[in-house]
């Protein structure tokens, strides 16, 4: 009896911690703290000018491609 | 205790929450001590009764580096008055900032926060962020961010907060 009440006391404890851990969600990278963020070679395109080129000929080529952020489409003359 | 002394205590409470309310619409700046760039330390209590405008920045924010050199014509123009501004750089690694600074030369004192003491206190919550203080040592104004325009109505703050 004893032994089944320090379990649940235990349990409700490890619940209670895990569930306030859970409370007070903010940004963690804090805007004066994004300085390596910030540093192009954490840009996920490294080619931004070449690959827009390419997106456009892979819309213009492909009806399934599109919304890669390139103008025009269909006969790629724009 | 009996409801009278209830109605009492509830209402004692409430008027403090007002008045508490009412003296935090000009919250005193929270003082700091940096260093400077020119190597000795600037702190805020040393520029009470100036006009003084912080100014958090970093090299690797877009908006921060195109208003640098509006900052620098409002320093050049009002510092004769009683105006001052502190340019408050937030890097960790300061090295990015000295090499652009080279570049964009400006007189006006600027302090590293390398960890980011300052920048908790003040509650930085956007890049650049501007914060206006005047003589007295009172926050007056808060900028979040910068978009092109916006230097007329820090002149228009640096003007009232000066005429005071």
């Amino acid at each position: 009896m004893n032994k089944g009440i320090a379990v649940r006391l235990v349990f409700a404890l490890a619940l209670a911690s895990s569930l306030s851990a859970c409370g007070n969600i903010e940004p963690w990278v804090k805007p004066y703290e994004r300085q390596q963020l910030a540093d192009p070679i954490m840009v996920a395109n490294p080619n931004p000018v070449s690959s827009a080129y390419m997106d456009h000929v892979y819309e213009a080529r492909e009806g399934a491609r599109g919304a890669l952020g390139g103008g025009g489409g269909g006969c790629g003359c724009n | 205790m009996s409801l009278g002394k209830w109605i009492r205590v509830a209402g004692l409470c409430g008027a403090l929450a007002v008045s508490s309310l009412v003296g935090a619409s000009t919250p005193m700046a929270p003082s700091f001590t940096l260093p400077s760039r020119g190597g000795d330390t600037v702190s805020l209590e040393q520029l009470k009764g100036k006009v003084v405008m912080l100014n958090f920045w970093a090299s690797w924010c877009g908006p921060c580096r195109t208003e640098m050199p509006l900052l620098e014509q409002m320093h050049k123009r009002y510092s004769s008055l009683g105006f001052t501004l502190l340019g408050v750089n937030v890097e960790a690694d300061t090295r990015d900032a000295e090499r652009w600074l080279q570049e964009t030369p400006v007189s006006f004192p600027v302090l590293f926060d390398r960890d980011s003491k300052v920048s908790k206190l003040y509650d930085v919550s956007a890049m650049p962020s501007t914060v206006f203080i005047d003589r007295k040592g009172n926050i007056r104004y808060l900028h979040k961010g910068y978009k092109p325009g916006d230097e007329g109505e820090y002149l228009n703050q640096i003007r009232a907060l000066l005429k005071e």
